[in-house]
C-alpha cells in the first residue's frame, strides 16, 4: 500500500474487505468469544483494566506469532498464477496443530468454512472453488486465517491489507464478545479497540517476517480455561 | 567452561519374555544414563538420564532421539532439574525426538526446568507415536532460582512441541516467552511470583472414541490449592493436552502425580514409580 491517492481498483478490493470485516458479514463469529468466556468466567478478567491486559499481553502476541504470519504465507501459497496448494494443505493443519483447546479449533474451523464458501458463493472466483474443493478432496480442516488469505487473493487486496483485515476481524470479534459478558460499554471498547489497532504497523511488519517454523505462540492460562470452558456448567458462547 | 554437543540415542526393545530392554544406547556427555531398573509390577523399564554437569551453559547443544520397540514400555526421567544459566551471550539449544512404534509405550517425566537470570534456551521435542502406540509427555517449567528471590528473568525460553500420531500431526506448540512477558501474564492471572506450569499430552489408541472422559472431570476438579488444570483432545482425537499452573514448584509437582494417578487408572504404566532408582 502507497500514501497515494487510492485507484478504482483499490476501491474495489476496499470495499470488499469492508464487507468481509464487518459484522453483518455472516461468518458466525458473534456466537464466538475466542476463549474470553473462559477467563471471565474463572475471574481472571473482569473488567476493562484486566481485558486490556488480555488484549495487550496475550491477543496481540497471538495475533503477531500466529494468526497473522499463517495468514501471510497463506497469501503467498494462494498465488492466483500458481497456488501452491501442498503449502496450502500444511497450513491448514498447522493452524489446528496449533490450538491444544478443541474450542479453539471449532472456532477457526467453523469461521474458516464459513469465509471460504462465502467466498465461493458472492465472488465465484477460480481459485476459491479450487480451494474448496481440494479442501473437500483431502480433509483440510478450515482455518479462519488461511480462509482470510483466500478472502484477500480472490479480491486482489494487497497483503498488508488482508493482515490489517485479520487483526481487525479477531480484536473486534474479541471485543464485540466482551461487552455480553463484562460491564463494558461502546465508548470503552471502541478506545481499546483503537489503542490496540494502533500497534497494527507494527506488529503486521513483524507477523509478515516471522518464518514457517516459527509460527505459534500460547498463554497457558488462555489454553486452560478454553479446555474447562469445554465442561462449564453454563456459557453463551461457543468457544 | 567448555561447551557441549551432547548426545543420547537409546533404543528399547522388547525380549522373548515380555520384558523390555535397551537393545542399544550411546551418548556422549553431558548426556549419562544409570543402570535401567525392569520394574515388574508396572510392567516398565524406569531408564534415569543423568546431567552430571552443573547444568545447561551457553553454547550447550543437546540431542537426542529415544525410540521404544513395538511392545516396549519405557519410563524416561531424570534425577533432577534442568538448570539453564546465566548467559552473557550465546544461547542453549536442545533437540530431543521420541518414537513409539506400534504396541509400545513411552512416558518421559523430566524434572523441571529452571531459566535462571539472563538465560536463551531454546528447546525442540518431536514425540511421533504409532496408530498402536501410546505416550504420555510431561514438561515443567519453573519461573527461576525462587528461593533467591529470583523469577522470570531470563532472556528468551523457547519451548516446542510437535506430536504426530500415525504420521498426522496432532499438535505443534510454541511457547516463546521473555521472563517479563510470562509475569505479567501470570500477575493477570492471580498465579502469584511463583507460579509454574506444567504441559502434558497423553496419545493412546482408543482416546478418539471417548470425547468426554470421566477422567478428566476428575482433574478438573483435582483439590489441589491455587493449582488448575485443563484437558482437551487434541486434533483428529488423536490425544490429550493437559496443561495446568501451580502457585509453586511443589504443587506443580503434586498435581502431576495427581494426573499420573489419576490416568494410572486407564493407562496402568503410570504407576511406574519414577523415583524407584
Amino acid at each position: 500500500m502507497n500514501s497515494g491517492p487510492a485507484t478504482n481498483t483499490d476501491a474495489r478490493w476496499l470495499v470488499g474487505l469492508l464487507q468481509a470485516g464487518d459484522s453483518y458479514y455472516p461468518t458466525g463469529a458473534y456466537a464466538h468469544s475466542f476463549g474470553l468466556e473462559g477467563l471471565v468466567q474463572a475471574g481472571m478478567v473482569r473488567d476493562r483494566a484486566t481485558l486490556r491486559e488480555f488484549v495487550f499481553l496475550s491477543v496481540l502476541p497471538a495475533l503477531r506469532q500466529a494468526e497473522l504470519p499463517l495468514a501471510a504465507h497463506a497469501y503467498a501459497a494462494l498465488d492466483p498464477q500458481a497456488p501452491d496448494w501442498a503449502k496450502v494443505g500444511e497450513l491448514c493443519v498447522l493452524a489446528h496443530a496449533l490450538k491444544s483447546a478443541k474450542e479453539a479449533r471449532t472456532a477457526t474451523d467453523n469461521i474458516g468454512r464459513q469465509r471460504a464458501e462465502l467466498a465461493v458463493t458472492l465472488h465465484a472466483h477460480p481459485l476459491a472453488h479450487a480451494y474448496l474443493a481440494r479442501a473437500g478432496e483431502r480433509g483440510w480442516p478450515f482455518s479462519s486465517a488461511v480462509s482470510a488469505a483466500l478472502e484477500g487473493r480472490v479480491l486482489g487486496a494487497p497483503r498488508e491489507a488482508v493482515l490489517a483485515g485479520v487483526m481487525y476481524a479477531s480484536l473486534g470479534g474479541l471485543l464485540a464478545a466482551s461487552m455480553k459478558i463484562l460491564r463494558i460499554g461502546q465508548n470503552a471498547s471502541q478506545t481499546l479497540l483503537t489503542e490496540a489497532l494502533a500497534r497494527a504497523p507494527e506488529i503486521i511488519a513483524t507477523a509478515s517476517v516471522v518464518p514457517i517454523d516459527e509460527i505459534g505462540w500460547f498463554n497457558p492460562w488462555l489454553d486452560i480455561a478454553a479446555a474447562r470452558h469445554e465442561t462449564a456448567d453454563g456459557r453463551m458462547f461457543i468457544s | 567452561m567448555a561447551a557441549f554437543h551432547g548426545h543420547l540415542s537409546l533404543r528399547a526393545e522388547s525380549l522373548a519374555d515380555g520384558r523390555t530392554a535397551l537393545g542399544a544406547q550411546s551418548f556422549r556427555a553431558p548426556y549419562h544414563i544409570s543402570k535401567p531398573y525392569w520394574d515388574a509390577d508396572t510392567r516398565t523399564l524406569l531408564v534415569q538420564v543423568v546431567n552430571p554437569t552443573a547444568g545447561i551453559l551457553s553454547g550447550d547443544r543437546l540431542e537426542s532421539a529415544v525410540e521404544v520397540a513395538s511392545g516396549a514400555a519405557v519410563l524416561l526421567t531424570t534425577p533432577s532439574a534442568s538448570r539453564v544459566f546465566k548467559m552473557r551471550e550465546g544461547e542453549a539449544n536442545s533437540a530431543q525426538r521420541f518414537t513409539v512404534e506400534s504396541g509400545g509405550w513411552l512416558e518421559v517425566l523430566p524434572e523441571p526446568v529452571v531459566p535462571h537470570r539472563g538465560s536463551v534456551f531454546h528447546q525442540r521435542t518431536e514425540l511421533a507415536v504409532a496408530a498402536d502406540g501410546a505416550a504420555f509427555y510431561a514438561d515443567l517449567l519453573l519461573p527461576g532460582r525462587v528461593a533467591h528471590g529470583e523469577a522470570w528473568e531470563w532472556k528468551k525460553l523457547v519451548l516446542e512441541l510437535d506430536v504426530r500420531r500415525d504420521g498426522e500431526r496432532l499438535l505443534h506448540e510454541r511457547f516463546e516467552q521473555d521472563g517479563a512477558g510470562l509475569r505479567a501474564l501470570a500477575a493477570l492471572a492471580g498465579a502469584g511470583e511463583e507460579a509454574c506450569f506444567g504441559n502434558a499430552v497423553l496419545i493412546a489408541p482408543g482416546v478418539s472414541a471417548d470425547t468426554s472422559p470421566a477422567w478428566r472431570d476428575a482433574l478438573h476438579a483435582l483439590p489441589v490449592d491455587g493449582v488448575w488444570i485443563g484437558a482437551s483432545q487434541l486434533r483428529l482425537g488423536g490425544g490429550w493436552s493437559i496443561k495446568f499452573v501451580a502457585p509453586d514448584g511443589v504443587k506443580l509437582k503434586k498435581t502431576l502425580a495427581a494426573i499420573r494417578r489419576t490416568l494410572a487408572g486407564v493407562y496402568p504404566h503410570l504407576k511406574c514409580d519414577a523415583r524407584k532408582l
